[in-house]
């Protein structure tokens, strides 16, 4: 059981919610859903590879067989899923500093719900409804979502360079190879191994 | 407006006095009844924050800080011990795994007073002249005979190099330093454009006060976890100490043997490094020549952005001053790093070796880094582990801060560049470790009323 692999964590986080509130937070994600700069700031933290959240109604738990008794549940759920690079904290921290008003309007509606700020009762609030991941695969674990896209970036441009190339002087190939130098040059970081979480 | 109790707070987590001498003494502690006697000596003469009358300005200063350790060597009771924040209790030397001070920088490798030993208190004199120095570092030693509170373990003498026979703000790789320190509110000056955050509006203002001191609210609007009872802690701050030498000898080979090849030349390879020409002139507003008249105005001289060099034209993505003071390079208006600052207050030691002499690596040379911060944890440790050892943040992967980096032989530096000639892409590659840490640890500088409260063994954590 583990929540990090390699430079990845995985985050799950479950919080109960009064029923008749249900509808009024999937009116917001409907809103979240289609208003493309609403989702901006969170999509500009380039550490989360992605954050998910799915409304649970209490009465769309299975039931597998006539052996399992039978629940009434008094709540819906809500249940929040994200991968992200950097620490548990770092991540809580970013999103407290810069995406509370989202997140406010997302969890709101949870039972018991402090607020992203301050950040220390949210971390507690936090550490509550995380649920530990089971098992975890990361196909690279020494690399980080800017470490893969950077690579993308290199690889294409790469491609570009050896196809357009290949008949230029030595004198244009020079510059052209300056040229696809200069285009690389913020995307050529290391891969390896993350610092040990805090 | 924020008000702080000036004359509660040490001078030393207000200001830098800019005193070109300074003495460290590294103290073993006493047992308590002793050790106290000596802090309520110490307490006449520490130096607060309170202005100094323009005509009567101190000769040197005395503050005091203490390590876990010491404070248990006090005998605070244990409710206030273990009510410190974790990293400050396990001290530096616990955290090197954190800290990424491996190989060349563990702590078995450090100087035998931090490796050996354990410090429990860091008593700093700073002054004026050589012989105000000498007369307080008299005057303390005299504190420590008749009380018979310490030992002392070792004298550690810094100070600012002297240049063409005058005091600088130079460091012995040739770099003017001592530009970027965050303003907070209530501190005396103004907020200086570039020193404090950044507003949605792009203009600067004073972070908050609980980054710096505890007691405070901080930039989350929460007070900063401070140790109890609360007068313990308040108008306090923690201050991280490192020891970091400097091999110029290998500094000054590489940039020779790199900037051979680098078209934009030598000094401007300097630059690239950290950000700044040698003279101090940022790159982001100069990129092709220093210019002095930038580095005398501190209406500009660190008043600047990166949101204009998203991919590192002027300034590399990873120059050291661009690594650990990113402003608005993470977007948001700098929101990611507001929480992430920390106050410098280093001064070299060693002898200064002017360029084109012969120097080696192994005489005793380079900074006493001196952090303050509110939260070790949040603050330093994170700048170091991830902006120093680290840089996803500023997307470039594991490559680590040039200068400060544990690189071992292979790191490696991009100067991001253009297809223009005069400033091309450029990969600095086997970077050595151009710095090595040879000790320090976690202190916690109190205020004058819980000096005092230590003094007379009347911490209450009730």
């Amino acid at each position: 059981m583990t929540n990090i692999n390699g430079k990845a964590y995985a985050m799950n986080a479950i919080t109960p919610m009064k029923p008749w509130k249900t509808p009024l937070l999937k009116l917001f994600f409907l809103v979240l859903g289609a208003v493309k700069p609403l989702q901006k700031d969170l999509k500009n933290l380039s550490f989360i590879h992605f954050a998910r959240w799915v409304c649970i109604g209490r009465n769309a738990f299975p039931r597998l067989s006539d052996e399992q008794p039978t629940e009434e549940l008094k709540y819906d759920y809500l249940l929040f899923i994200s991968n992200f690079n950097g620490t548990w904290n770092q991540y809580i921290d970013a999103f407290s500093a810069v995406l509370y008003k989202g997140l406010d309007a997302i969890w709101l509606w949870s039972e018991k719900y402090p607020g992203s700020r301050p950040v220390t009762a949210f971390k507690r609030y936090i550490s509550f409804v995380q649920f530990d991941t089971d098992y975890y695969y990361n196909a690279y674990p020494h690399s980080a979502t800017n470490d893969v896209k950077a690579a993308i970036r290199v690889q294409s441009a790469f491609t570009k360079f050896a196809q357009t190339s290949q008949s230029l002087s030595p004198a244009d190939f020079q510059e052209a190879w300056l040229s696809f130098q200069a285009a690389v040059s913020p995307d050529l970081g290391a891969t390896g191994i993350a610092p040990i979480g805090t | 407006m924020t008000r702080i109790d000036v004359s509660d707070i040490q001078g030393f987590a207000l200001r830098g006095y800019n005193f070109p001498y300074a003495r460290y003494l590294l103290l073993e502690l006493a047992p308590a009844k002793q050790a106290r006697a000596l802090l309520r000596k110490l307490l006449n003469v520490v130096t607060t924050g309170e202005r100094w009358d323009i005509n009567n300005k101190p000769q040197s200063t005395v503050n005091v800080a203490f390590t876990h350790k010491g404070l248990e060597q006090l005998a605070l009771p244990l409710a206030s011990l273990l009510s410190f924040p974790l990293e400050f209790q396990q001290g530096m030397r616990a955290r090197s795994d954190i800290l990424g001070d491996s190989g060349t920088n563990a702590p078995e490798r450090w100087d035998p007073v931090w490796r050996e030993q354990y410090v429990h208190a860091w008593l700093a004199v700073n002054a004026r002249t050589a012989e105000a120095l000498e007369a307080r570092s008299r005057e303390m030693q005299q504190f420590i005979d008749e009380t018979g509170g310490a030992r002392l373990l070792q004298s550690q003498d810094a100070g600012a190099i002297r240049l063409h026979g005058k005091f600088s703000t130079s460091e012995h790789f040739g770099y003017t330093d001592g530009f970027g320190n965050p303003d907070f509110k209530g501190a005396e000056r103004d907020c200086v454009p570039g020193q404090g955050k950044l507003t949605k509006r792009g203009e600067w203002e004073a972070l908050a006060t609980g980054e710096f001191l505890l007691g405070y609210a901080d930039e989350a609007g929460e007070l900063p976890v401070s140790p109890i009872p609360h007068l313990l802690g308040r108008n306090g701050t923690f201050m991280v100490y490192r020891k970091l030498h400097q091999n110029v000898n290998t500094f000054r080979a590489y940039l020779d043997a790199k900037g051979k090849h680098y078209q934009g030349g030598k000094e401007k390879l300097a630059a690239k490094f950290v950000g700044r020409w040698r003279d101090g002139t940022p790159l982001e507003l100069s990129p092709d020549m220093a210019d002095p008249t930038i580095v005398a105005d501190p209406n500009q001289n660190t008043n600047f952005t990166y949101g204009e060099d998203p991919a590192g034209i002027r300034c590399p993505l990873g120059a050291h001053i661009r690594r650990t003071h990113p402003r608005d390079a993470f977007g948001f208006n700098g929101g990611l790093v507001n929480r992430r600052r920390i106050m410098r207050r280093g001064l070299a030691y060693g002898e200064y070796v002017p360029e084109g002499q012969p120097v080696s690596d192994s005489d005793e040379r380079g900074i006493i880094f001196m952090a303050l911060n509110a939260s070790i944890f949040r603050q330093f440790e994170f700048v170091q582990q991830q902006w120093i050892e680290y840089g996803n943040d500023a997307r470039l992967g594991n490559d680590k801060d040039l200068l400060l980096g544990n690189h071992e032989g292979k790191g490696k530096f991009v100067v991001q560049g253009t297809a223009d000639h005069a400033n091309p892409p450029f990969i600095c590659g086997a970077l050595p470790n151009f710095v090595e840490l040879r000790g320090g640890d976690y202190f916690f500088l109190p205020s004058l009323t819980a000096l005092a409260m230590i003094a007379t063994g009347t911490v209450d954590p009730r």
